[in-house]
């Protein structure tokens, strides 16, 4: 079977405006949840989020570009940028971009765009929406400017998977690229969640923090939104060894599932589904795993169920296997997540350096795997997973190998 | 019964599917086996109702029992009544 390698990497996070500055803060164990600074505050109970700071449009895009970009857009290229001039591969020039499929999860899509439309409409009693609303509210509309800016012609659409969405779409790339369908993808994740309807949809549900996230300790309040996006290149294997690209990683291999049960409690069987058919996919054994980057929110109900799940998959190999959640840094960017996530996978395999559960204070009972809490560790890591566990019960773990 | 239990009684009701009769004052939320999800929307529909906003996860209240409810409602809806409503 053909095997896929990641020959680029571009990322746009509340660490900082490229994959460099998102890896190091996450290798640092730095969180970069802070109080909200991009919206008012003023209506809302929970005032923290990992937000995308210092960002301004008009250096990435020209004023012509941008009416047509929601800020979901705006960070899939930015990060979709990154990740192709560091592949070194030119799409549009050589005409690889017929052989490639961009495919791109968002959770929400152009909610910023939604709201500052709605706000006009109901708010202002301005009658008049802008022309430009459509396109740049829909889900697909960052797949569709990464497409267009590379010139990518082959498969392309969004994946809608809640905080899943990520993994699932990069999933589905590093099938049609082993399959042969096509010889490259640029695929990831991107999410422009912080608006003040969705950090009060998310208040209204209580499962937000208003402290910050510490996944799996005993003192976790929830979760805290983030945002951001992930974006990598990825290549058949031979080709990219052919041409001497430098290889990030393998992508050996993801594992999907559906719990099919409640709309918002996981199932460890879900879960656990879904860890063994990634391992069993990337023909990768328990023992090989070094480190799981952990679905880990911070919330009450995850976080026991996910420790359940690994420890059922992992039997005695859970106690050696590092197990930690970079969310505790760059917050739940929802369908970015997994995108984000993967840097932190990728940068563990590396550097052999395992990012750590920052924020935490004392175990969980419920919670008995080793979390690396507060401080990075040195380890080699030959092989990595990265869980993303989504509302609706969709489940998607996808493994990297070193090469 | 006051008027605030018997809402909230009707709330918690149908909100979670189970029989009005099997609810008392002393009754938490657990016993009656109402999922999180179910107690996230009664305690909305309680607000909206009332137009009050409970307190999330604050120790001075008890919204775990539906006496808790009652009376952290009670207080709530006293309160609102002693602010003058703004100019």
């Amino acid at each position: 079977m053909r095997r896929v390698a990641i020959t680029g990497m571009g990322a746009i996070s509340a660490f900082g405006n490229d994959a460099p500055l998102t890896w190091a803060g996450m290798r640092a164990g730095r969180s970069a949840i802070g109080p909200i600074a991009n919206i008012p505050t003023d209506l809302l109970n929970i005032k923290i989020a990992a937000e995308v700071r210092g960002f301004d449009p008009a250096a990435h895009f020209d004023s012509k570009r941008i009416v047509f970009l929601d800020r979901v857009a705006q960070f899939a290229l930015v990060a979709a940028r990154e990740a192709v001039a560091q592949s070194g591969l030119e799409f549009r020039a050589s005409g690889l971009g017929e052989r490639t499929a961009c495919i791109v999860g968002t959770g929400i899509g152009g909610e910023n765009s939604h709201n500052e439309q709605s706000q006009r409409f109901y708010g202002d009693k301005n009658p008049r929406v802008h022309p430009l609303a459509i396109v740049r509210v829909m889900a697909n509309a960052p797949a569709c400017h990464v497409g267009m800016e590379f010139g990518l012609t082959g498969p392309s659409f969004a994946v809608v998977s809640a905080c899943a969405s990520a993994n699932h779409a990069m999933a589905q790339a590093f099938e049609m690229v082993r399959s042969g369908k096509v010889d490259f993808a640029v695929t990831g994740g991107s999410e422009a969640c912080v608006t003040v309807p969705t950090i009060k949809a998310w208040e209204a549900m209580r499962v937000t923090a208003d402290d910050t996230c510490r996944p799996f300790c005993k003192q976790r309040r929830g979760m805290v939104i983030g945002e951001g996006a992930g974006i990598f290149v990825l290549e058949e294997y031979e080709h990219a060894r052919r041409r001497g690209a430098t290889i990030l990683a393998e992508f050996a291999g993801a594992g999907m599932s559906a719990d099919a049960g409640d709309i918002v409690l996981p199932s460890a069987d879900g879960a656990a589904k879904a860890l063994s058919g990634a391992l069993a996919d990337a023909q990768l054994a328990p023992a090989d795993i070094d480190y799981i980057n952990a679905h880990g929110t911070g919330t009450p109900a995850n976080d026991p169920t996910e420790s359940k799940a690994i420890r059922r998959v992992f039997g005695a190999h859970a106690n050696n296997v590092a197990v930690s959640s970079t969310k505790s840094m760059h917050g739940h960017a929802l369908g970015a997540a997994g995108a984000i996530e993967l840097v932190a996978a990728i940068g563990a395999l590396r550097d052999s350096v395992i990012p750590p559960t920052a924020n935490f204070i004392d175990a969980d009972p419920e919670c008995d795997l080793d979390y690396v809490p507060n401080t990075p560790r040195e380890k080699p890591v030959r092989a990595v997973l990265s869980n993303s566990f989504a509302f609706g019960g969709l489940n998607c773990v996808v493994a990297l190998r070193r090469i | 019964m006051s008027s605030v239990q018997d809402t909230i009684f009707d709330i918690i009701a149908k909100e979670a599917g189970i029989d009005r009769a099997k609810i008392t004052p002393e009754s938490t939320l657990k016993e009656l086996e109402i999922q999180s999800l179910d107690a996230v929307q009664i305690i909305f529909e309680i607000e909206d109702h009332f137009k009050i906003t409970l307190p999330d996860r604050d120790p001075n209240f008890d919204t775990e029992s539906v006496k808790g409810l009652i009376d952290a409602v009670e207080k709530l809806v006293a309160a609102k009544a002693a602010t003058p409503p703004a100019a």
